[in-house]
């Protein structure tokens, strides 16, 4: 019954019941967008972070890895004290550097990791082998096609450039043994993966005891914040850095989406609940007879009061569903656009949809409708009975 | 123009480290402990555009500002060198012009003492501003010794004639010394990549923003103008014509757009101080953040006057095109 009268109240003025649906669907896909970017780059950071199962990340004191050109000097001692540390179950050594693919006069710079190809976890093959020997390379997709060349061609690398001689330093021939994506460099980022070994012998004769990070596996159930702080302890020369670290620090670097994400959700929340208030007043203005004849025919206040609410519970509704769908289109089209950042890793989102996240932003607009309904819907439910007739009889 | 090693972009980082243990000394005062300003070892990004090879430290920006100690005299072997600070870092630390600093290219490692002599307040640079690490400057020869670099710089900035970039840097690819020279508006280009995205990004969301702002606007003056009905069935039935009802009502329809537009403008003007204040604080920089400009201003003033208007027009041409008496609800 109140259903139905609310339903025929709004359908009394369809243009105006359309814009408000159409105002809070668009306020409503706002919503949800925000909730999405506040949230959707710490669960996709964190998965990317989490994918290959390593949970602290050392790096040279005071930098995060790959942030400047600062390696770990000493890397092999370093290595030998991460082991001997109980709860260490794995440990990935990476070095990055830029490698020159010398081609006659020509040449193409390309960003190098060193790593063990057994337990590394920068890439994942696919296609090809792994670079098992030291003349053998893995390759991104964008190093093979600005290279031109494919899986199992011969490669000359070099490792700098000599201006007095006019001639490349340290040159190595390699195979390209496979195609991997690289998981936490930009797509647009040429890229290939070498033995560790065999990059640091490219980068000085002999030799260089240097990594830029390690990446570290702890045994299952080991608490890694007590970890994380015994390796800083043992190796005061580094910071180690635990996932929900890492997290936070890009979270802080990128707040500005986060706080964005904030005050524009709250924005929406402000429209709708002016949209639907203002609706739902008016139309309580413009019915004031009707309800006093109501309330005279002996229909409670709460009825009348529940009635006023439903409407604007009903305008919400629709405007949110139709804003869920919306929502998840303008998702689409902004995480396009913020997926284009220079560096950023590929498998990196802004906007990831969650069921939380639709659940959150249905759950607000609903507590929103229902506080924008309660005032019209007091004021329809206590006007003076026979105050009203009157005026409404003799206007 | 900008030189860089071949293929390699112009800008570089390196990390350098102010040992644990270290003590400062101010100068002025004698020496004074700050174990607690050097608690942590602190990250220290270190600009490339280096020093000059004179005593005195200077940044290498015209629009850096800076405050300057007394040098002591390079010439005398017990003289300390001075280093230009980062702002962030006296504020964050606790130091001041005249103390003296142990800096070190690893946690631990072999440093040398120095004297700040110049606190340097960071441009306003949109590339730094997520940049949270410190910054120090050092005379180049100070540096090159301190990380072992030899007689390597990362980049040379090289002043040419006016008109002459284009060929300045032909010739200088052209001669293959190992270097990559760029031209400044390439590398301003590169750099701005990151805040081409973000102001794409604020575009789209502004597009959403107006859409929602219209169809308010549009459904509250739907709503003012139909408040009026039974005002204008009275004026109807008093003979007035449907021109002049369509234009009282597309009238103050747009004094009300208007009045909303000026407060909006008021809103926009308090909103963009405050954001200004706030990320100014939290990224601790002179940048603005959110600008007003009069090009703003004038689309969003047109903007609601065109919906103003647009749904005063519309909701009056429905009123009129009404009997009066149906307006009354007759």
């Amino acid at each position: 019954m109140r259903l139905a009268l609310a339903w025929s109240s709004l359908f009394r003025h369809p243009v105006r019941t359309a814009l408000a649906v159409l105002g809070v669907a668009v306020s409503a896909a706002m919503l949800l967008d925000m909730v999405m970017l506040a949230s959707g780059m710490q669960v996709s950071f964190r998965a990317l972070l989490m994918r290959q199962g390593f949970e602290i990340r050392l790096t040279p004191k005071g930098t995060l890895p790959f942030d400047t050109e600062a390696r770990i000097a000493r890397a092999a001692s370093a290595e030998s004290s991460l082991r001997a540390m109980p709860g260490v179950r794995e440990i990935s050594p990476v070095l990055g550097t830029t490698l020159h693919v010398v081609r006659g006069e020509a040449s193409e710079a390309c960003f190098a990791l060193g790593i063990r190809p057994a337990v590394q976890g920068d890439y994942e093959l696919e296609q090809g082998r792994d670079a098992e020997g030291d003349d053998q390379l893995v390759a991104n997709t964008t190093f093979l096609a600005r290279t031109g060349a494919v899986v199992g061609d011969t490669l000359e690398l070099a490792a700098g450039y000599d201006a007095q001689l006019r001639t490349w330093t340290a040159r190595r021939r390699v195979i390209v043994a496979g195609r991997g994506r690289f998981l936490y460099l930009a797509a647009d980022q040429a890229a290939v993966a070498l033995p560790l070994g065999a990059l640091q012998a490219m980068l000085a004769p002999g030799g260089v005891d240097e990594v830029s990070l390690f990446m570290v596996k702890t045994v299952p159930g080991r608490d890694v914040e007590g970890l994380r702080a015994g390796i800083e302890r043992v190796l005061p020369r580094v910071t180690a850095i635990a996932t929900a670290d890492a997290v936070r620090s890009v979270e802080e670097r990128l707040s500005y989406f986060r706080q964005l994400a904030f005050i524009l959700g709250t924005v929406s929340l402000i429209v709708g609940f002016l949209l639907v208030s203002t609706l739902v007043t008016v139309s309580v203005q413009e019915r004031v007879g009707e309800m006093a004849v109501m309330r005279a025919l002996g229909i409670s206040r709460p009825h009348i009061a529940q009635q006023v609410m439903l409407e604007g519970l009903a305008i919400s509704v629709v405007g949110a569903v139709l804003g869920l769908a919306l929502g998840l289109l303008t998702a689409e089209y902004l995480n396009g656009i913020l997926r284009t950042f220079p560096g950023l890793p590929a498998a990196i989102d802004f906007f990831v949809f969650e069921p939380r996240a639709a659940w959150q932003s249905f759950g607000l607009l609903i507590v929103t409708a229902v506080l924008a309904g309660a005032f019209p819907a007091w004021r329809a439910a206590s006007l003076p009975i026979a105050t009203t007739l009157r005026t409404e009889a003799v206007s | 123009m900008r030189g860089t090693p071949r293929a390699q972009r112009p800008f570089t980082t390196t990390a350098m480290h102010v040992p644990p243990r270290l003590r400062t000394t101010r100068r002025t005062l004698g020496p004074t402990p700050r174990s607690l300003a050097f608690a942590l070892p602190l990250a220290l990004a270190l600009s490339l555009a280096l020093l000059p090879r004179t005593g005195h430290a200077q940044t290498s920006r015209a629009d850096e500002s800076q405050r300057t100690a007394p040098t002591p005299d390079r010439r005398s072997p017990r003289a300390l060198r001075t280093i230009a600070i980062d702002e962030r870092l006296v504020r964050d630390k606790g130091l001041a012009l005249g103390d003296t600093l142990e800096v070190a290219a690893t946690p631990g490692g072999a440093g040398e003492r120095v004297l700040v002599g110049a606190i340097v307040r960071r441009a306003a640079d949109p590339s730094e501003v997520a940049r949270a690490e410190y910054r120090v400057r050092l005379h180049l020869d100070q540096l090159q010794a301190l990380t072992g670099s030899g007689d390597k710089v990362d980049r040379f900035a090289v002043a040419v004639t006016p008109g002459a970039t284009d060929a300045a840097v032909a010739a200088i690819n052209a001669r293959s010394f190992g270097f990559r020279a760029h031209p400044s508006r390439a590398v301003a280009a590169e750099t701005s990549r990151t805040f081409a995205v973000v102001s794409r990004f604020n575009r789209a969301i502004g597009v959403i923003t107006i859409v929602a702002s219209a169809i308010f606007l549009l459904c509250i003056m739907l709503l003012k103008v139909e408040e009026r009905r039974r005002d204008v069935a009275a004026l109807r039935l008093l003979g007035i014509s449907r021109r002049t009802v369509t234009g009282a009502v597309v009238l103050q329809a747009s004094c009300i757009a208007v009045l909303g537009s000026a407060a909006g403008v008021a809103f926009g003007y308090v909103c963009s101080a405050i954001i200004n204040w706030y990320y100014r604080g939290v990224y601790r920089t002179p940048l603005a953040f959110s600008l007003v400009t009069p090009g703003t201003v004038a689309f969003s003033v047109a903007l609601s006057l065109v919906l103003g208007i647009g749904a005063g027009l519309l909701a009056a041409r429905r009123l009129t095109g009404v009997p009066p008496l149906s307006l009354f609800g007759r």
